[in-house]
């Protein structure tokens, strides 16, 4: 509690500064002064009322009694000033006067010398008030007429805090007819802190259907005042005939001021409601905000022209229906749909569909309703009915009827729909229609059970299993490896045939074999230390990888091509290569174990070249 | 090799597929599912003899027939229904199955024309003529190499083989929802929002009301209507269509 403590600090500042000052300075004589501003306003507007006394000493202002206006302090300042030694005192009283009535009013001098204030208060023209002290600076007590109603017939709470207001399109209902209702809630901002539950309907001749459960909010200005309105949607119904007077409820929480009227000062001082909660000068409060009553008549439907097949709807509809198919077969069903649109009480709206004849075989329908809007007061009923035709040939559905109370023109109406044309042809197994033959000495047709065919010859073929094959493991493992195996042997020939289609890449392959064997016997001639035989198998791979690279035949390539179109570090030594050779053949030299394992890195080199190109 | 050798290798593929095939209608079978049903009705039902093991399509249609007359819709249209599995275009089960299910109040089954296509024989059948595609595709696709001159013929011959595939195919993509379908055995099943027995009924399926069982929870089993609508019946109000294994009465059977 740091705020009350620094208020009550401050207070006791100001009075030692009051004691300081009287104790020291000579004191003037005190006077009085009041001023209202307008002195021109209308019933609900508010004028202020200043009061300024000053000098010294203590002067009693008691706030005056007049009929048909309500004084309330709003704010007050205080001033000591020591002119020339003299102390001189003042203190503004600002006095809200709220105008409950109109006429001419004479407020009397709040001190004996004082002359009498005159104001003129004139009837309300429906406007927002004008209030100098309400109008956004100080929350106060709403400026409006406690527990009127203003130009939209809102009917506010006394303490103009909150409101119920009920939105109803007509006020002469039938019984049983829906009507879209609107109930808004509105809740002052910073008085309410919450609505404790939906709004409740004060009478047991209504029902009240499809309440929304999350209302609409918007925010709203009534008579200058921000207002949060939470609106609820639903349909009202009426239960029996007769006048009625209906209400709603909602309870809530509001903020309720629990200081004494003397520190309220300082309340419409701080003005805003957020302020006053900061300083905890408010309690939450429950209370149950009612709306103002609605006269609402209930007429009886009339029984002169009543339909037979009338089931309680009422509103205005429209039907239309459709087959599923135009076309059929004997024995198979069809889905009949009727269509039901527009607005009302659908919960009434019921239809028998076809009834079953010599030409049908009907079966019971099903509704299913489609809201067009979140209360359910428009939409789409759809009925849906299977039908067997019990004969092929072309048929005709009669036009289904929907009869319905419409409040507009105050009569009874049948709709109608269109008749439909659908061809039903034989059964496949029409054939069959008779029971066949009993197919074993136990089986015969059984009378008691009439339609119900014979039993038939057991085999002895059986499963195991009623799962379908396909959708075992066996089978699908099996007619997997099947699918692979074939799959698999495809793709393989497939490639080879592709292979034996590329002589390039054939050629290729039969190249790289025999660099690799000519390797391989140099390897050899290498370690038996044969350098003739090296050298000459040294050559021929290098015909072969130059060959691949420059596209001639291997025989072609000698030195002098070597010399032409080889280059790269490599080139001396290859062409020393094709001359050694030569040479080797018919000298007889031999090479070093160094020299051997130089060419051949030599060699390797070209055909790695060779391979990467 | 003869000019005639595809041809033989493609009569040798069926008759691999034709010993196959009468092995399977020999499999060895593990439940009395006939007897032991039929020991459940009332009289006059007579005391049942030692049945054959396994299912036969004609023993499941006198079980349903049974099951009818003894005033049992629920399992009578259970047994109609395996019974069309293995003969999907036999008269009296529609017959019967359509009797019996208009004698309780429900419309008859409604098949659009995919699913009467690949209705055109029964799935044993069917498997073994996808086995006998997927073969005759295979050798002839593989016998365009080793036969190049046979080639148009080989690649008709592979088309066939195709097309018995995708018959077998198209027969399963059918039969695949109805795999899953059970049957309301009990006089009434509830169906609740969620798998718990205190909550309030959303609505009540009629006794052999067919259902398709999307999932399971505990005693309860998500179902969906032939009108669509959803909601958890508990699983011993429900008989599913194909069963994986045979409870001990022979007739209410598991899933799992």
């Amino acid at each position: 509690m740091r705020v009350p403590i620094l208020r009550q600090r401050a207070s006791i500042a100001a009075i030692a500064l009051y004691l300081f000052s009287a104790a020291t300075a000579p004191a003037a004589a005190p006077s009085i002064d009041a001023t209202i501003e307008p002195q021109q306003i209308e019933v609900g507007e508010s004028a202020r009322l200043t009061i300024l006394t000053s000098g010294s000493g203590t002067l009693s202002v008691t706030l005056p009694v007049v009929s048909g206006l309500e004084f309330r302090v709003v704010g007050q300042s205080h001033q000591i000033q020591v002119i020339n030694g003299a102390r001189i005192e003042s203190t503004s009283t600002i006095v809200r006067v709220t105008a409950e009535e109109a006429g001419v009013f004479t407020i009397p001098g709040l001190t004996p010398s004082s002359p009498p204030l005159v104001l003129r208060v004139n009837p309300s023209r429906g406007g927002g008030s004008s209030s100098l002290l309400g109008n956004g600076a100080s929350p106060g007590p709403p400026p409006f007429v406690p527990g009127g109603s203003n130009a939209n017939g809102i009917h506010l709470t006394p303490d103009g805090s909150a409101f119920v207001h009920l939105e109803i399109p007509k006020h002469e209902i039938y019984v049983g007819e829906s009507v879209p209702i609107e109930i808004q809630v509105g809740m002052r901002d910073g008085f309410v802190a919450s609505i404790n539950s939906l709004p409740k309907l004060n009478s047991g001749d209504f029902t009240l259907n499809n309440l929304s459960r999350q209302p609409e909010h918007a925010a709203k200005a009534i008579d200058g005042k921000a207002f949060t309105v939470y609106t609820w949607r639903s349909i009202l119904a009426a239960v029996k005939p007769g006048t009625y007077s209906l209400t709603f409820e909602a309870p809530v929480t509001v903020r309720v001021r629990t200081r004494p009227q003397r520190d309220s000062m300082l309340d419409d001082l701080l003005g805003d409601p957020f302020l006053q909660n900061i300083f905890g000068t408010t309690v939450p409060k429950n209370v149950t905000v009612t709306s103002p009553a609605a006269a609402i008549k209930v007429l009886a439907l009339p029984t002169q022209g009543r339909p037979p097949g009338f089931g309680g709807a009422v509103g205005t509809f429209k039907i239309s229906a459709d087959l599923s198919s135009s076309k059929n077969t004997a024995g198979d069903p069809l889905t009949l749909r009727m269509h039901v649109n527009g607005a009302g009480n659908f919960d009434r709206v019921e239809s028998p569909m076809l009834r079953g004849d010599g030409q049908w075989k009907t079966y019971e329908p099903k509704a299913t309703f489609n809201p067009a809007d979140p209360i359910g007061y428009r939409g789409e009923k759809v009925f849906e009915q299977p039908l067997i035709a019990q004969q092929p040939g072309t048929h005709a559905v009669p036009a289904l009827d929907f009869s319905y109370f419409d409040p507009g023109t105050r009569r009874y109406e049948t709709a109608h729909s269109s008749p439909l044309s659908v061809t039903v042809s034989p059964a496949a197994d029409s054939a069959g229609n008779e029971p066949p033959p009993p197919a074993n000495a136990g089986a015969s047709a059984d009378e008691s059970h009439g339609g119900l065919r014979p039993d038939h010859a057991v085999t002895e073929a059986r499963v195991d299993s009623l799962i379908p094959p396909y959708f075992r493991p066996r089978f699908v493992g099996l007619s997997s490896v099947l699918a692979l195996l074939f799959g698999g042997g495809w793709i393989s020939l497939r490639r080879r045939e592709l292979n034996a289609r590329d002589t390039k890449r054939q050629r290729e392959l039969a190249r790289t074999q025999l660099i690799r064997t000519l390797l391989e016997r140099m390897a050899a001639a290498s370690s038996a230390g044969n350098a003739a035989a090296f050298l000459s198998t040294a050559r021929s791979a290098l015909q072969q990888a130059l060959s691949a690279r420059w596209e001639v035949e291997p025989e072609q390539i000698a030195e002098d091509l070597v010399d032409a179109r080889l280059e790269g570090a490599d080139k001396d030594d290859i062409r020393q290569i094709f001359t050694l050779a030569d040479e080797a053949n018919y000298s007889g030299d031999d090479l070093k174990a160094a020299d051997f394992e130089r060419w051949t890195q030599i060699v390797s080199r070209q055909f790695i070249e060779e391979t990467a190109s | 090799m003869s000019r005639r050798a595809p041809w033989g290798v493609i009569l040798f593929a069926l008759a691999v597929v034709g010993s196959s095939s009468s092995h399977a209608a020999q499999a060895p079978a593990y439940a009395q599912a006939q007897a032991q049903a039929q020991a459940q009705l009332p009289a006059p039902a007579p005391a049942p003899a030692p049945a054959p093991a396994g299912y036969s399509a004609p023993a499941l249609y006198n079980l349903a027939n049974a099951y009818a007359r003894a005033g049992k819709p629920g399992l009578a249209v259970l047994n109609y229904e395996r019974a069309k599995l293995l003969e999907p275009n036999d008269p009296d089960i529609d017959a019967n199955l359509r009797h019996v299910r208009e004698a309780v109040g429900l419309p008859p089954e409604s098949r659009n024309r995919f699913e009467r296509m690949a209705e055109i024989a029964s799935p044993r059948i069917l498997a073994w003529v996808g086995v006998l595609g997927l073969l005759i595709a295979g050798v002839s696709a593989l016998a365009r190499w080793q036969y190049p001159r046979h080639r148009r013929k080989l690649h008709a011959a592979t088309l066939v083989g195709l097309s018995l595939v995708a018959v077998t195919i198209a027969n399963g993509a059918a039969l695949w929802p109805i795999t899953h379908e059970a049957v309301v055995v009990t006089q009434a099943a509830p169906v609740r929002v969620s798998p718990v027995p205190i909550e309030e009924p959303l609505f009540v399926l009629p006794e052999a009301s067919v259902v398709r069982m999307m999932g399971e929870h505990d005693e309860f089993v998500l179902i969906r209507t032939e009108a669509g609508r959803t909601g958890w019946a508990q699983r011993s109000s429900l008989a599913p269509v194909v069963p994986k294994r045979i409870a001990s009465d022979g007739v209410s059977t598991s899933h799992n």
